[in-house]
């Protein structure tokens, strides 16, 4: 018989690497028209960090997403970078390229001040304008600020900056310091039915609850969220690489290390945590690894609710899940006629 | 071909001879070039809009160019030869038949490389083994050849001779000091790190109930949708350019560097677009060899991983085994928690030193514990490297606190969202590390995940609001 669990995990996650220095830097440059190239030694590996960081430059510089261009990962052209990896682009190198626009914004303001008639410090950036601040009609369009800046005043708009997050190291005989930045917080909840006839585990609903500072961009983080459900869903169920005695790999191909599929997926519900934190790019924190890491915590427990049974070691496949069920059995005497199911689990109308 | 209409005036030309065949050439792509902007990129402010991906567009329609669509005149292709043994001392590689076979245009072996080793903390891993292999992936010799088939068939006419050594491979085991070391002389662990807080031993002795619990997680590959691939191409100049899928360009290039013996400022490392990495590229591992077979032929190298290279030869996440011992008040409230963690390191230290740290700081759950008593070991083994992964170690414990959690949470009977409500931290609330948290919102996540669930504690609701779905 189908029996239906449920189980939670909440998780920490750090941004950034521990204690070490990682630091970021990146070159904003505003062209003649008003758009931008950000240069950064950062890679896109898929996640979209490009993307996001377009977005907290072109925040910064009051234009469109669409009009940074992103010039990425050659060490002969870009500065240097940690690169992808600790969940710390959106936080560290969203912080440089924000700085670095910073810097772009600080001449632009410096030409349009003259333009407009006010002091620099006066100046905003917005809607592709530099606007006096409080009397949005007196403005300049921030092209037409960039065009004087290079043909007129002879100052090109670029700025350069770095970023790294500010740690304590820690004592090695107690661990005591600051070794991160700051940290995302989470829960996820799934929903499962385990077949207690052949141990089968199938992962109906995750609702993933993420905080990641300010969304930079809602879509890609739900985008990385569901990516990491499936990743813990295999990492909760199914994925393993097995040894021989001679510790050579006995499953190295994707016929006999199982993953999941599009068919073994959840009903995923992404909900976004409000959260702002002072020391990201616009209260920005990160989101990458953080949503896998309670996906296999949360199935687990989802399986024990379900049938009674706590697994010890992942993966939960079948085989473990039924011998454990088995083994409860063994171990309770079966109370006949009494309808009570072995477990906290409810029984799933076939 | 358009369907299989012949045309009268001409024979059908899969009847003709392969050699006058015309080539078989897929059809040309057409998309738009006038190219529309969803409106989310355009917009401002940028932040907080669901802004499509610049990429997005050439992958959806298949424009992408990863390292394996790239090609370069001349170009050769290479190969590694694994060692297919866990653990053994060389004797002796004889490369002269692969050498002299035709279309084979180099062949190297790790003694060919300047500074054969390398590693983000420890630098004990080689680019191709040398004396002793750790590892059954762990490669042997390169060779380049002027098709993929022929540089395969030339991996086996290299003759490796191998003196065997029983492998270690259990984790606990190596952890014993009695155990030969892996990396002899060195020891076994080659990573320790301690977390101490209040007294553990008191919060036990002041607790109403104590709970025990042991966890182990497996080894488990990234998997990306792109293998690890490089082109690399050593130029007149002696200066070398890589098209690489590292994910971290700074890193690799100084490690490139480092190997070969040459200055940064001749080394050009570019990253295209990665189709995936998941940590798992976040060091080279192939680089320094296809360089210096380019150098050797004057040609551009490629070398792109098989699947099975994926899995034997690449990074893997660390298999834990965690002991955690929890004392609790009758309420549920945590006075005291020890753990142990022992991280099964695979043949090289990668990145274990990190993953060892931050599993280590995270091992205590998201909760406000005053007395807490860590202690983390990474130990060598003679398996596929563990390295960077998704997470760091913090699936692996989250796996182990969240099922200890709801272990007390059960033999106190009380609810799972009570127990961690009752624990976790709040604005303000010290680490495992005593930093001061901020910006700590997971009570509202608890909260939210919990109302949108459909989270009743007072009994399994979940099951009557989405009765319709069984």
């Amino acid at each position: 018989m189908k029996r239906r669990g449920r189980g939670m995990a909440c998780m920490w996650y750090p941004i950034g690497f521990t204690v070490a220095a990682n630091p970021s830097s990146a070159v904003v440059k505003m062209n003649e028209d008003g758009t931008a190239t950000l240069l950064t030694g950062t890679v896109e590996t898929g996640q979209g960090s490009l993307t996001i960081l377009a977005q907290i430059t072109a925040q910064e510089l009051g234009i469109a997403t669409d009009d940074v261009h992103v010039v990425s990962a050659d060490t002969d052209a870009t500065p240097m970078d940690t690169g992808a990896i600790a969940s710390r682009t959106t936080y560290v190198t969203g912080n440089a390229a924000r700085l670095a626009a910073e810097k772009c914004k600080k001449i632009l303001f410096d030409v349009a001040a003259p333009m407009l008639g006010v002091k620099p410090s006066q100046l905003e950036a917005k809607d592709h304008k530099i606007i006096v601040k409080g009397f949005p009609q007196r403005n300049v369009h921030i092209g037409d600020v960039a065009n004087h800046a290079r043909l007129v005043t002879g100052e090109p708009p670029i700025g350069s900056a770095s970023f790294n997050p500010e740690t304590v190291a820690l004592d090695p005989e107690t661990g005591q310091g600051k070794p991160f930045g700051t940290y995302v917080y989470a829960t996820q909840i799934a929903e499962v039915d385990v077949d207690d006839e052949t141990g089968e585990v199938e992962v109906l609903r995750v609702v993933a609850s993420h905080d990641c500072g300010t969304a930079i961009n809602p879509m890609l983080v739900e985008g990385q969220v569901e990516g990491g459900i499936s990743m813990g869903v295999g990492f909760a169920l199914e994925e393993e690489i097995l040894f021989d005695a001679n510790g050579r790999q006995i499953n190295p191909n994707l016929t006999n290390y199982i993953m999941p599929t599009s068919l073994d997926m959840p009903e995923v519900e992404v909900d976004i945590v409000d959260s702002y934190d002072p020391t990201g790019p616009f209260g920005a924190k990160g989101v990458g690894e953080p949503t896998l890491v309670p996906t296999a915590a949360a199935i687990l427990n989802a399986i024990h609710n379900a049938v009674g049974v706590r697994i010890h070691s992942l993966p939960a496949t079948a085989e473990k899940v039924y011998a454990a069920i088995k083994a409860k059995r063994e171990q309770q005497p079966r109370q006949i006629g009494t309808g009570v199911p072995p477990a906290g689990g409810q029984p799933v109308a076939q | 071909m358009a369907q299989n209409t012949k045309v009268a005036d001409k024979p059908d030309v899969l009847e003709q001879p392969e050699i006058l065949r015309p080539p078989t050439i897929a059809p040309l792509v057409t998309f738009p070039l006038e190219v529309v902007v969803p409106e989310g990129r355009q917009q401002t402010p940028a932040v907080g809009q669901r802004a499509t991906r610049a990429d997005g567009r050439l992958h959806g329609l298949g424009q992408t160019k990863y390292i394996d669509d790239m090609y370069f005149p001349n170009m050769l292709f290479a190969k590694i030869k694994r060692a297919g043994v866990a653990s053994a001392r060389i004797k002796s590689i004889d490369t002269k038949e692969a050498e002299a076979m035709p279309g084979v245009m180099a062949v190297i072996t790790g003694r060919d490389i300047p500074c054969n080793s390398f590693g983000p903390s420890l630098k004990d891993q080689p680019v191709l083994a040398d004396t002793r292999v750790f590892h059954a992936g762990d490669g042997v010799a390169a060779v380049a050849a002027v098709t993929e088939q022929i540089a395969t068939e030339a991996l086996d006419k290299i003759k490796v001779e191998y003196e065997m050594l029983t492998p270690v491979l259990d984790p606990l085991e190596s952890l014993k000091l009695e155990t030969p070391g892996v990396h002899a002389p060195s020891a076994n662990v080659y990573g320790h790190k301690v977390i101490k807080k209040g007294d553990v031993e008191k919060a036990f002795a002041e607790s109403d109930h104590i709970f025990e619990g042991t966890f182990r997680t497996q080894m488990v590959e990234h998997v990306p949708l792109e293998p690890h691939a490089t082109i690399a191409q050593w130029d007149a100049n002696g200066r070398v350019t890589l098209y690489s899928t590292l994910g971290r360009i700074t890193l690799g290039r100084a490690d490139i560097s480092r190997t070969l013996g040459i200055p940064m400022s001749r080394i050009r490392v570019v990253a295209t677009v990665v189709g995936g990495n998941f940590g798992g590229k976040n060091e080279i591992t192939t680089e320094p060899a296809l360089a210096l077979l380019s150098k050797k032929t004057g040609r551009p190298v490629k070398c792109t991983f098989t699947r099975v290279e994926e899995f034997i030869a690449s990074t893997t996440r660390h298999p834990l085994v965690m002991d955690y011992k929890t004392g609790v008040t009758k309420q549920g409230k945590i006075l005291g928690r020890k753990i142990r963690l022992v991280l099964d390191g695979g043949a090289y230290c990668s990145w274990s030193e990190t993953t060892l740290g931050k599993a280590c700081i995270l091992s205590a759950g998201p909760y406000n514990i005053e007395n807490l008593y860590v202690e983390a070991f990474v130990v060598y083994t003679n398996k596929t490297m563990t390295g960077a992964m998704r997470g760091f170690g913090a699936p692996q414990v989250c796996y182990a606190y969240e099922s200890h959690m709801d272990d007390i949470a059960t033999a106190l009977n009380i609810d799972p969202l009570e127990i961690r409500l009752l624990n976790v931290f709040e604005e303000g609330s010290l680490s495992p590390t005593s930093q001061k948290l901020h910006s700590v919102v997971v009570k509202e996540s608890l909260l939210q995940a919990a109302k949108r669930f459909g989270w009743n504690t007072n009994g399994n609701e979940s099951a009557k609001t989405n009765g319709g779905r069984s």
